[in-house]
């Protein structure tokens, strides 16, 4: 029997080139192709084991996807049709111009080959970017067999198990990929076409510009005005409260008023002259009794997302891109995933004795195999694609950029306080009742810091102790006054509480937050600014003219319509994406979806046609009025 | 044998302490005669319906002294005055002293826009899951979901600083000292009837505590209405003042 010859394609090149030098052993020979100077064909044998024994491959890969979807001819430029129009106009799927060298190579190789084995990353995007090599194949030879590594990073021992072990492509979750990428570029054409053509004369500002809409966009800018608005519009109040204090064994012990504080100072002073007329205070509680502070969750995107850019200083997409980076490198897991549990089958000691050598945590990862290992706490979520992020080997220091380091030290930290036990405390607590009223004071000794010695982004700390009280006794403290203050404003929203809002309300996935975030900057809806200085500087995030106008003008379109939820809120793209999770599930055909969620932006985009005016008084207010003054 | 009038007014006084203007009991009687078959018992939980959902300064007789709250009860030079009672009030405001103004301004507008917030996430309150029994104005108050209901609608945290009246009309400032069940924003309406008893009075201001009120129930609808219409206008302008004693 002839040797049987395996094409192999992954998403991008430096992944085809680690799992070429796996599967080799290191030896292979590297072709050029012709029109792409990144891409290389990478040839050499492997065993894959039963069935289909030692052959002989090439290891090739894509640049993301390969096509893109497109309007008919006619319907292309900006006048040729009402934008309404776009909601039903024929599209089709094209090659990318720039990835034809890349198709063409797929379709060449497959004359050659018995077999196509997809390496694509193993998520939504990467099952669709399989559908479409898995297209190029067939042009080029009908009869291939089609079959998928299933791989969540790049260590070699998972990339050789993955090798003998394929999958079949998932067809529903490609399908929930094609649906959205129809689906975002009808409605984005169709509001981008109208929105520009209706705004672009009213003022200079906007002549050159595309005002781009997005239904991830929107619902993401919508959350950046809401808290600038909120902060804006805010009206300090003043409060009172009470506060009691009491000296005893040479410790002033603060106790804090259960109401905390209120808006009314009469009732606040009488609440306090009843106090003083009770003269003594009651002790109705002590409380001592061990605590802890649970060591962190197994690291997900999303959270990779929001502490790294709280401790990092570094914003999400530029994490991401590095994590991306280490991911191939294969120093760490793939870094796009919302599992929160480590799979039982996974040996995290071994992955902890990698990081002996390392000079800052080696010691500390000596400490976990010397019995201080703990397994990990399981979160609630598992989207059974990819464990979560975690390191898989050590590497030097020297061996990567800055960027990398950091985002490098912070996985690894994490991961081992992941394997820690949780830190351990005392706390203490002394409730007293004075008058009609109720105050408290707590205390906390830390004794065992476990995982915080490694895991420097988490603060716990001992405070004051409390001097000894017992239960039932009377005591007159010896301070009680009225304070007072006043509210302050929310801060202007900061990137992880936006990526915190965008995952509780269901805009984009954990992989494209971070560009939905990058795209508002970069069409100067919303610009970043510094609070503060030097390295406690937090970096917030405020709209810009044209942003308020945009968000104030779709609210209005909208107003006193109750079926009709405005862009800028996240219920429509949020409605969109349950869609898109039932084709994965099977429940909902591709075409359904699209159809259903076509209709329910094709009604937005009617009443927006129908009160254009709102939109436009709202871009003459901000841009024009407000600008001018 | 007892008329029904001395026998209704007897059993309202007993059960509910609350002493019926006879002129009133005269004109709900001789309105319900019509019906002739009406059982006593009946009429009476017609009757106290009605009570509770009429203006005290109506429908309760100002003879006894002891169902009245002192006419200068908001001295303010009083440190701790006691009353007996049981004084039946009614409620005339109700305000949420724990929060400030601003959020409560807040709070309204995101039920005006049919949004409720759970933790992080925005919650749609309108047109989900439509409930075709829903009154015009229960869409935004019954929320779908148990743990989606806006827990700015009828869930206060409170303290509240409430404004009470007798009988008489004489009105009074009242703190709730400590939480008491069915006192809140939403949940007690405006006229809603209650019994003060061996209530502490201190500057003026009642302390009311689970032990010495005894809410009735019902509300006076036209106060009810205006009221919420106008709360919000009532918290901006309060807003307004204070912004500009401040400045």
């Amino acid at each position: 029997m002839a040797v049987q010859r395996v094409l192999c394609v992954a998403e991008k090149p430096a992944i085809a080139k680690a799992v070429a030098q796996h599967l080799s052993g290191g030896s292979f020979q590297t072709i050029s192709v012709r029109g792409n100077q990144y891409v290389k064909n990478y040839v050499f044998e492997f065993n894959f084991g039963n069935t289909w024994g030692t052959c002989s491959v090439t290891m090739t890969s894509v640049i993301g996807h390969l096509t893109s979807l497109e309007f008919d001819r006619q319907y292309k430029g900006w006048l040729s049709c009402p934008p309404g129009a776009l909601f039903e106009a024929p599209v089709h799927e094209t090659v990318d111009s720039d990835k034809a060298a890349i198709a063409k190579n797929i379709k060449e190789q497959a004359k050659y080959c018995n077999a196509l084995f997809i390496w694509t990353d193993c998520d939504r995007e990467g099952e669709h970017i399989g559908t479409e090599v898995r297209k190029q194949a067939k042009e080029g030879n009908a009869r291939i067999l089609i079959k998928r590594a299933r791989f969540s990073n790049t260590e070699r021992a998972h990339v050789l198990d993955a090798a003998r072990a394929p999958i079949d492509l998932d067809d529903l979750q490609a399908n929930a990929v094609a649906a959205r990428i129809e689906l975002d570029l009808r409605i984005g054409a169709a509001f981008t076409r109208l929105q520009t053509l209706q705004l672009k004369n009213m003022t200079e500002a906007l002549k050159e510009k595309i005002i781009s809409y997005g239904s991830c966009q929107f619902p993401t800018l919508g959350f950046v005005v809401d808290r600038y608005l909120r902060v804006k519009n805010f009206k300090p109040e003043k409060f009172w409260g009470i506060k009691v204090m009491h000296t005893r064994e040479g410790i002033k012990v603060n106790f804090l008023w259960r109401r905390v504080h209120l808006f009314d100072r009469a009732a606040v002073t009488v609440m306090l002259e009843r106090c003083l007329i009770a003269k003594q205070a009651k002790v109705t509680k002590v409380n001592q009794k061990p605590t802890s502070k649970w060591r962190p969750l197994p690291l997900t995107t999303v959270d990779l997302q929001m502490m790294g850019s709280k401790y990092l200083r570094m914003d999400s997409q530029k994490i991401m891109k590095v994590a991306e980076a280490l991911y191939t490198k294969g120093f760490i897991s793939y870094p796009r995933t919302e599992t929160d549990q480590f799979d039982k089958g996974i040996d995290l000691k071994k992955l902890v004795e990698k990081q002996l050598p390392d000079g800052n945590w080696g010691q500390y990862a000596r400490g976990l195999l010397d019995g201080g290992f703990r397994t990990p706490r399981a979160g609630r979520h598992n989207d059974r694609a990819h464990p979560p992020i975690h390191p898989i080997c050590w590497v030097a220091p020297t061996a990567i950029n800055a960027d990398e380091r950091k985002v490098y030290e912070f996985v690894v930290r994490r991961f081992l306080a992941c394997c820690s036990e949780d830190a351990k405390g005392q706390s203490s607590e002394v409730e007293i009742q004075y008058g009609d009223e109720m105050f408290h004071a707590k205390g906390l000794i830390v004794l065992e810091r476990n995982y915080l010695d490694v895991y420097v982004y988490d603060k716990w700390e001992s405070s004051q102790q409390l001097p000894n009280f017992q239960m039932g006794e009377l005591f007159e403290p010896t301070e009680a006054k009225i304070f007072d203050g006043k509210t302050t404003p929310p801060n202007y929203l900061t990137e992880p509480e936006l990526i915190g809002l965008m995952d509780a309300n269901g805009i984009g996935t954990d992989a494209t937050m971070a560009e939905h975030i990058a795209k508002i900057k970069d069409r100067e809806y919303v610009a970043v600014h510094s609070r503060g200085g030097g390295r406690n500087a937090v970096k917030e995030l405020i709209p810009t003219r044209l942003g308020v106008a945009l968000v104030e003008g779709y609210d209005n379109v909208v107003t006193g319509l109750p079926d009709s939820p405005s862009l800028s809120k996240p219920f429509l793209r949020k409605e969109m994406e349950v869609r898109m999770r039932e084709i994965c599930a099977g429940s909902k055909s591709r075409i359904e979806v699209v159809q259903e969620s076509l209709e329910m932006y094709r009604e937005v985009f009617i009443h927006t046609q129908r009160r254009i005016s709102m939109l436009k008084d709202a871009v003459r207010k901000y841009l024009i009025e407000e600008a001018a003054s | 044998m007892t008329t029904p009038h001395d026998h209704i007014a007897a059993q309202l006084l007993n059960s509910k302490s609350l002493p019926v203007s006879s002129t009133w009991l005269s004109n709900f009687i001789a309105s319900t005669a019509v019906q002739r078959h009406i059982p006593l018992s009946a009429l009476t939980q017609t009757a106290l319906f009605r009570v509770l959902a009429s203006d005290f300064r109506d429908s309760l007789s100002t003879g006894s002294r002891c169902s009245l709250l002192p006419v200068d009860i908001f001295g303010p030079t009083v440190q701790e005055r006691r009353l007996q009672g049981p004084i039946p009030v009614q409620v005339l405001d109700i305000e949420d002293i724990g929060s400030s103004l601003w959020g409560q301004v807040e709070a309204i507008e995101r039920v005006e826009r049919g949004e409720a917030i759970r933790g992080r996430e925005i919650v749609r309150t309108v047109n989900v899951d439509e409930d075709p029994e829903q009154g015009a104005n229960g869409a935004t108050a019954t929320a779908t979901s148990g743990n989606a209901r806006p827990s700015e609608v009828g869930n206060s945290t409170g303290p509240h600083r409430l404004i009470v009246q007798d009988a008489a009309g004489t009105r009074a400032v009242a703190i709730e000292l400590k939480a008491i069940n069915g006192v809140a924003l939403g949940k007690l309406a405006i006229g809603a009837k209650m019994l003060l008893r061996n209530a502490t009075v201190a500057r003026g201001m009642v302390l009311l505590t689970p032990e010495c009120v005894t809410l009735l129930g019902g509300k006076i609808d036209a106060l009810d209405q205006t009221w919420r219409e106008g709360r919000k206008e009532r918290l901006l302008a309060r807003i307004t003042e204070m912004q500009t004693e401040q400045s």
